[in-house]
């Protein structure tokens, strides 16, 4: 049940790590099938599927690493990492893969992995990094009925290299739609700068309606996987919304010391308006999709069938509004109400900067005197929170690692509505953060809809929201009736969450510009 | 349960930790609302040592009966061996009923030099005499009572506290619980549940022998606020320095002693100790009433059946929020203060809910919140009993008929009474090595490369019959070993906790403080709150 120190040597135990593992004791394997008996077979193209969903697959690494703070500190984390979409993580997307991205042969000889991919070590550059597979995939010479297969056997080699110290801030992030089957791969490649430590990881999906124990990654109440093996996650993905995940193996020091990232749920709505939509279609594919939610032909639809409303929402009293071909939404509203152009994850989250140097060092920590000093969104502090691309981080082994791939940049084209999907996983206090300029509309809470069940409108437009670490809300900022080229600022009204450590200015606090138009997967601003 | 890692902390961490393994595996404590009834109270203040998981001893205030409560009072009265000590934290529970003229008599058993003592009743009327006058109300001062009364006008969970000197004597402990049941309950509630399904949690409760500990049949006169279990948490913190400050004073001897609290600096504010019912982590799941906590006599340690409606009293007790998150689904908030929470409109027991779907509950300080949650495993795509079939045949007979929302609740014996029945038959493990269906999405991973938790049941699947068809009769871990054995209890846990992480600790210890395992147990384990 404790973790004590076996060694002595730490160079004998990271030889240990790093040596031994690999070569024998290593149990990596990612998990991602072709089909499953809810999906026999993968579309490519998700409008052929009616019935909705796909397979989706993510692999991430359990380890450590470093990342660069607002003045320049490098800090450790306790961190996951990408171990698949690399390429999309490194343009700062969700790192999630349907399986024909993910199932990719390592060997195939057109892709490049390397120690502290993606980054190119030469010149910075990780724009010409194209890989968006499961690292470490490789035929499988013991597959049957043909040896050769792709199978989820990897060549941990390959996993070591690109997986040792590439812990993000804040850790990779997850998007799925509803009707998805996500299969998650969680990698214990250890942590070298601590070989004293022989820690599990866990993912717990924070949130999610109707948790199975089993993957809900407490290790008090399931298993845990041990440094050197893999452990796939499997769920179908909960109704929409904007969720989180975290390491709870002893949360007070994982969380603290960085295991934390977003992931959020597409409604199905968004397969509804992809050639456009009336008020009415959206009214009926939401009461359809209630309908079949309680699998009774004769539910109405309208109301919930219980009082969690499971896989429901109640349906709009007021009208609705027609959209047009493409248009996404944050939830299955059914009146339009919370369509968006552009999205954005926001990840709130602090570091205590002697936590994390006790962390570091081998050091007692203390919890009561927890106090953060960074304040991050997306990992970043202002005015990293503006920079685009990847922040990258030199390692000890001298090696440059992609440590914080979200800008917080919020780009909102002119008339249009960018949704924000905040999340705050904060393991001291409360954070603030409040808009200059365009209001907020909350319309989610805790990856709800706000709506009573009698269909009434319960969202409001506020000028600041308040979260503790283990909530979620998202808000809609309406750039109707603004300029192309206004600037407007997201910041703590928390003053003292306004600084980086010693420097009084900075912290929590990023931009957000009013743009003739914002192209809405690399949202890049055109004024 | 994974611990520190530090040398100085290792050896003490050890000891809390084989503390609290016994503790776990030496009993299954349950939990419910305990509290004492009637419409007339006489509480006295006074002070006592309460205990922590770290074995330190804290001396506080606490409110208590003046005199051992009639046995007749304790509530519910499935719970053996109720007591109201002259000091307890949190308080007593009060447990009245909506409409009734409560009151509530305050005798100042504290020490001298604390000074006079009171009680609000924050979201009631109160007329208050005897004592002397105070800031916020009348106040006893040592050998002068006063009495508070007022009508319990909302029903649903408030909180009482001091209104003396606030600063100090709530971070004493001088705080507590009034539930009020409703007037009226919706007749549909005696029953079970409303329109989904009438009756039948409480037939299937009755045919497992299980007992009801409920204190009413519905938290309000509300028709969607039926519940079948209940459980009552109070979050509050403790700041040992400010503790140890009053102690000094009460306890110094000498011509030059301070005569009064007043010198007792309640800031800086560092708790060490963060609480659910004045216990923290692991005691926090230990019984009602124990005799190890003579002052301490609530436990917070919620159990339930897939489907059971659970209806959580939440209050912030202390001076910070603690954001409360629950593991396992969301909380349907019906009220705040004991204010329902309702759509506009005509104000009736079928208006709708407008209470927001929350996984983290915000505590509040002097805030209550109730909320009803309930796991049913709708949506998980796979059958958590392991039901579906393997080398073509079926692994068990079990059935599963859809009611009119797709659960099977029309045989309250079946063990997989409640299942939804959309996920029935579908395998979870592509190869399983036990007999549950084949044929699902995934493998699991070699046992050998796991860390198994002690509140895992041996296997994905909920019940012991699943379990042992699963991984045979001698599951990883040995049955019998675990908090929440493979061959007897067989739950799916969850942990709830405070999600400012750092207060799940007792004074830098990780784990304790504010967290307790809640388990969703298989219909066939017998829930005993009693114990």
């Amino acid at each position: 049940m404790l973790s004590t120190r076996f060694f002595g040597s730490g160079i004998a135990a990271a030889c240990l790590v790093l040596c031994a593992l690999p070569v024998a004791a290593q149990s990596f394997k990612v998990q991602c099938p072709t089909a499953t008996p809810s999906h026999p077979s993968d579309p490519a193209d998700a409008a052929a599927n009616p019935a909705g969903g796909r397979i989706k697959c993510q692999q991430i690494s359990g380890g450590d690493g470093f990342a660069t703070m607002g003045d320049g500190t490098q800090t450790y984390l306790f961190g996951f990492g990408p171990l698949s979409g690399l390429k999309k993580m490194a343009s700062g997307l969700p790192g999630t893969d349907v399986q024909s991205e993910f199932n990719v042969d390592n060997t195939s000889g057109v892709d490049p992995i390397f120690i502290g991919a993606p980054v190119d070590q030469s010149n910075l550059d990780v724009s010409a990094y194209s890989f968006n597979g499961a690292i470490g995939l490789v035929p499988d010479p013991q597959s049957e009925p043909t040896p050769g297969a792709l199978t989820g056997h990897v060549d941990p080699r390959l996993i070591m290299d690109v997986g040792v110290m590439n812990a993000n801030q804040p850790a990779p992030l997850m998007a799925i739609d509803e009707d998805d089957e996500f299969f998650l791969t969680l990698t214990n490649v250890g942590q070298v700068m601590r070989p004293d430590l022989f820690e599990q990881h866990t993912v717990h999906f924070h949130g999610y309606p109707n948790a199975s124990a089993f993957y809900d990654g407490v290790p008090d109440a399931s298993i845990a996987i041990n440094i050197g093996g893999s452990f796939t996650y499997y769920y179908l993905a909960p109704d929409a919304g904007t969720y989180f995940w975290h390491c709870h193996i002893s949360p007070p020091e994982h969380l603290q010391m960085g295991m934390v990232g977003q992931i959020y749920v597409r409604p199905r709505q968004n397969r509804v308006a992809t050639a456009g939509a009336t008020a009415a279609q959206l009214l009926q594919s939401l009461e359809v999709s209630n309908s079949d939610a309680v699998r009774n032909p004769g539910a109405n639809g309208v109301t919930c069938s219980d009082i969690l409303c499971t896989g429901q929402t109640p349906a709009p009293t007021a009208a609705g509004v027609a959209v047009a071909a493409g248009t996404k939404f944050a939830y299955n509203d059914g009146d339009g109400s919370t369509r968006y152009d552009v999205e954005y994850p926001i990840q709130i989250h602090g570091f205590d900067p002697n936590f994390h140097f006790v962390g570091m060092t081998f050091n007692p920590e203390s919890f009561t005197d927890m106090k953060d000093k960074y304040f991050l969104l997306n990992g970043r502090s202002y005015p990293d929170t503006v920079a685009p691309g990847t922040m990258v981080t030199q390692s000890t082994d001298g090696t440059l690692h992609a440590s914080q791939p979200l800008p917080s940049v919020i780009n909102i084209p002119v008339n249009g509505r960018a949704l924000l999907r905040i999340s705050d996983l904060d393991v001291t206090e409360y954070q603030t953060l409040a808009s200059l300029g365009i209001p907020m509309r909350v319309v989610g809470l805790n990856a709800r809809l706000l709506r009573d069940m009698a269909g009434n409108d319960m969202t409001y437009l506020t000028n600041s929201i308040t979260l503790a670490g283990g909530e979620s809300l998202d808000v809609i900022l309406d750039a109707t009736g603004y300029t192309a080229g206004q600037k407007f600022y997201l910041y703590t009204p928390n003053l003292d969450h306004l600084s980086n450590d010693a420097e009084n200015f900075g912290g929590l606090m990023t931009e957000v510009n009013v743009c003739t138009a914002v192209d809405p997967s690399t949202k890049a601003c055109s004024l | 349960m994974r611990a520190m890692k530090t040398n100085t902390l290792v050896r003490q961490l050890r000891r809390v930790a084989t503390i609290a393994a016994v503790s776990l595996l030496a009993n299954a404590a349950q939990a419910a609302a305990p509290g004492i009834t009637g419409t007339s109270f006489a509480l006295d203040a006074a002070a006592a040592y309460i205990t922590q998981p770290d074995g330190s001893t804290v001396y506080s205030w606490g409110y208590g009966c003046t005199t051992p409560a009639a046995a007749g009072t304790f509530r519910p009265t499935t719970i053996a061996g109720g007591n109201c000590p002259t000091m307890q934290l949190p308080g007593p529970t009060l447990i009245v009923t909506q409409g009734q003229t409560v009151t509530v008599t305050l005798t100042n058993n504290l020490p001298t030099r604390a000074g006079a003592t009171s009680i609000l009743f924050p979201g009631f009327t109160v007329t208050a005499a005897g004592g002397s006058p105070g800031l916020l109300t009348r106040e006893a001062a040592a050998g002068s009572p006063v009495t508070y009364s007022f009508v319990a006008s909302n029903a649903g969970t408030h909180s009482y506290y001091s209104g003396t000197q606030s600063d100090l004597q709530i971070e004493m402990g001088l705080y507590g619980a009034i539930i009020v049941l409703p007037s009226s309950p919706p007749g549909v509630c005696t029953a079970g549940l409303p329109t989904t399904n009438p009756g039948g949690n409480a037939l299937a409760r009755t045919n497992s022998g299980e007992v009801n500990f409920r204190l009413a049949d519905a938290a309000f006169n509300h028709n969607d606020s039926c519940y079948d279990r209940e459980y009552l948490f109070q979050f509050s913190e403790i700041d040992p320095r400010i503790h140890r400050a009053a102690e000094e004073i009460v306890n110094c001897t000498g011509t030059r002693c301070p005569g009064n609290m007043d010198t007792v600096a309640t800031e800086p504010y560092l708790p060490a100790y963060y609480m659910i019912n004045g216990r923290s982590m692991p005691d926090d799941m230990d019984p009602n009433y124990s005799m190890q906590y003579p002052h301490q006599p609530y436990n917070g340690n919620p159990h339930m059946h897939p489907g059971e409606l659970t209806l959580l009293r939440i209050i912030g007790q202390g001076r910070w929020q603690h954001p409360f998150h629950e593991h396992g689904n969301h909380v349907r908030v019906l009220a705040r203060d004991g204010n329902l929470l309702l759509a506009p409109g005509t104000v009736g027991a079928t208006t709708p809910l407008a209470g927001p779907l929350m996984f983290t509950t915000t505590t509040t300080p002097g805030q209550t919140i109730d909320g009803i949650f309930q796991w049913t495993g709708k949506g998980l795509n796979w059958d958590v009993f392991g039901h579906g079939s393997k080398d073509g045949a079926p692994v068990t007979g079990d059935v599963c008929v859809p009611d009119a929302n797709g659960y099977y609740t029309s045989a309250p014996t079946a063990q997989n009474y409640y299942e939804w029945c959309g996920d029935h038959n579908k395998a979870l493990e592509n190869k399983p090595f036990g007999s549950v269906g084949s044929g699902g999405p995934v493998t699991l991973p070699d046992p050998n490369i796991v860390a198994n938790g002690p509140w895992y049941s041996g296997s994905p699947y909920l019940g012991g019959e699943a379990t042992t068809r699963a991984v045979g009769s001698t599951p990883i871990p040995p049955s019998g070993t675990v908090a929440n054995s493979p061959t007897d209890e067989a739950g799916f846990a969850y942990m709830w906790h405070s999600h400012n992480e750092r207060e799940i600790t007792t004074n830098n210890i990780f784990p304790g403080g504010m967290l307790m395992m809640m388990l969703v147990d298989p219909r066939a384990y017998v829930i005993d709150e009693s114990k």
